[in-house]
């Protein structure tokens, strides 16, 4: 079974193309530090080098899988919206995985706790923690949205051995590695894994876990879900 | 502080002295009523940041962004009606050490503004001294990195006090 995988919830543009949860092949596009954001231009062709590529036809395709976030929004967007889009089209069903899982599971060979954050502006980082299981880890902490001071006071509190990981630990390592006995997973690491994404949708679509395409909604942290309120004035 | 300007052109200096201590990554909260100066008050504070593009009304466009010696990015949500619609604006993203964003009508949004910011109320006088372009402007600091630049900002805006009780 073929499954295209997607992310966008960071600068960076992932994509990948899976056979039974085996990655065929991957593309990671970053940008550099202060460039704009080009998730929109670049992820296009992204999908069609890689199936040039790797003689993949889209109507071969069995499944679209897709990190929902939490993430920069503007990013976000694209890569839900070209996954909702494509699945309609192809009429193939679509799972929407955590880019903090894709993060997570990339250093699942570790006997620490992992720490995964992204950066989320305005100072804040999403992050979530987990702990390595055979063949994954597993999620012990809500998603969160905080200061990084509020991630190093969770982690300090918790006290155990840590592995902070994803380009939001990466950005804030200074005042993260202040945890006692914490170590930094580098770059390589930083951005949520395509490949992760191929291995961990397998399972998924094996069980037929799918979210209808109409239904498929990136995770938001901050608050959003708010009429605004209008006390006065406006006319 | 509670702070009295006597016209457009005062409250203009006003918003360019605060504008002396804003650095990159700075959110401004401006709230104010139709017609209360808060596009004058962007415009003082434009020329303290080096902008030389005349600043206009962001009202239909929702967001402006200008180049100087730091950007500014000019908001006004007086258009939106869900906080969703912030986001979808990539206000977030906007929100960045290489600019100071300035949101009109910030008090609407503020549950999705950053904690650390500057606050700054216009509103007419009840009862006007002298003209109808007086205004009580009040600003207050919000979260540690106005607060350390509160002195400073007091000294910047001393030459407009006398609109009552300091805050």
């Amino acid at each position: 079974m073929l499954i295209l995988a997607l992310d966008t919830s960071t600068p960076c543009v992932s994509v990948a193309i899976g056979i039974n949860g085996a990655v065929l092949g991957e593309v990671q596009l970053s940008r550099r530090a202060g460039e704009p954001q080009r998730h929109a231009e670049q992820l296009a062709p992204a999908i069609q080098y890689l199936c040039a590529e790797l003689d993949v036809e889209l109507a071969q395709l069995a499944g679209i899988a897709v990190g929902i976030g939490p993430g920069l929004f503007t990013g976000l967007r694209v890569g839900v919206t070209t996954a909702k889009v494509m699945a309609q089209s192809l009429r193939v069903p679509v799972v929407g995985i955590p880019s903090l899982d894709l993060v997570a599971y990339r250093v699942r060979h570790t006997s620490r706790l992992i720490a995964a954050a992204l950066d989320g502006r305005r100072k804040e980082v999403f992050y979530a923690l987990y702990r390595p299981v055979p063949g994954g880890v597993q999620r012990v902490s809500e998603y969160e949205v905080g200061t990084p001071d509020d991630l190093a006071s969770e982690l300090m509190a918790r006290g155990d051995e840590v592995l902070l990981v994803g380009d939001g630990a990466l950005l804030y390592r200074e005042r993260l590695l202040e945890v006692h006995r914490s170590e930094l997973a580098g770059l390589a690491y930083a951005a949520p894994s395509p490949a992760a994404l191929v291995e961990l949708a397998a399972a998924r679509f094996e069980r037929e876990e799918f979210t209808q395409p109409g239904e498929l909604l990136p995770l938001y942290l901050r608050k959003s879900d708010a009429e605004l309120q209008w006390e006065r004035g406006r006319q | 502080m509670k702070l009295r300007t006597g016209s457009a052109g005062e409250t203009e200096a006003l918003a360019e002295a605060i504008g002396a201590l804003v650095r990159g990554g700075d959110v401004i909260l401006l709230a104010g009523d139709l017609g209360a100066g808060k596009t004058t008050f962007t415009k003082g504070l434009a020329r303290a940041l080096g902008i030389t593009d005349t600043i206009v009304s962001p009202t239909f466009t929702i967001v402006r962004e200008y180049e100087g010696r730091v950007d500014l990015a000019h908001l006004d949500v007086y258009r939106l009606d869900h906080l969703q619609e912030l986001h979808d604006i990539g206000f977030d993203e906007l929100v960045d050490d290489s600019r100071v964003t300035v949101v009109e009508w910030g008090d609407v949004v503020a549950a999705a503004l950053p904690r650390d910011r500057l606050e700054v109320w216009i509103e007419l006088p009840a009862i006007p001294e002298e003209s109808d372009d007086e205004r009580i402007v009040s600003v207050s600091v919000h979260g540690p990195s106005w607060y350390e630049r509160r002195a400073e900002l007091e000294r910047a805006l001393a030459p407009y006090a006398g609109g009552g009780a300091a805050c």
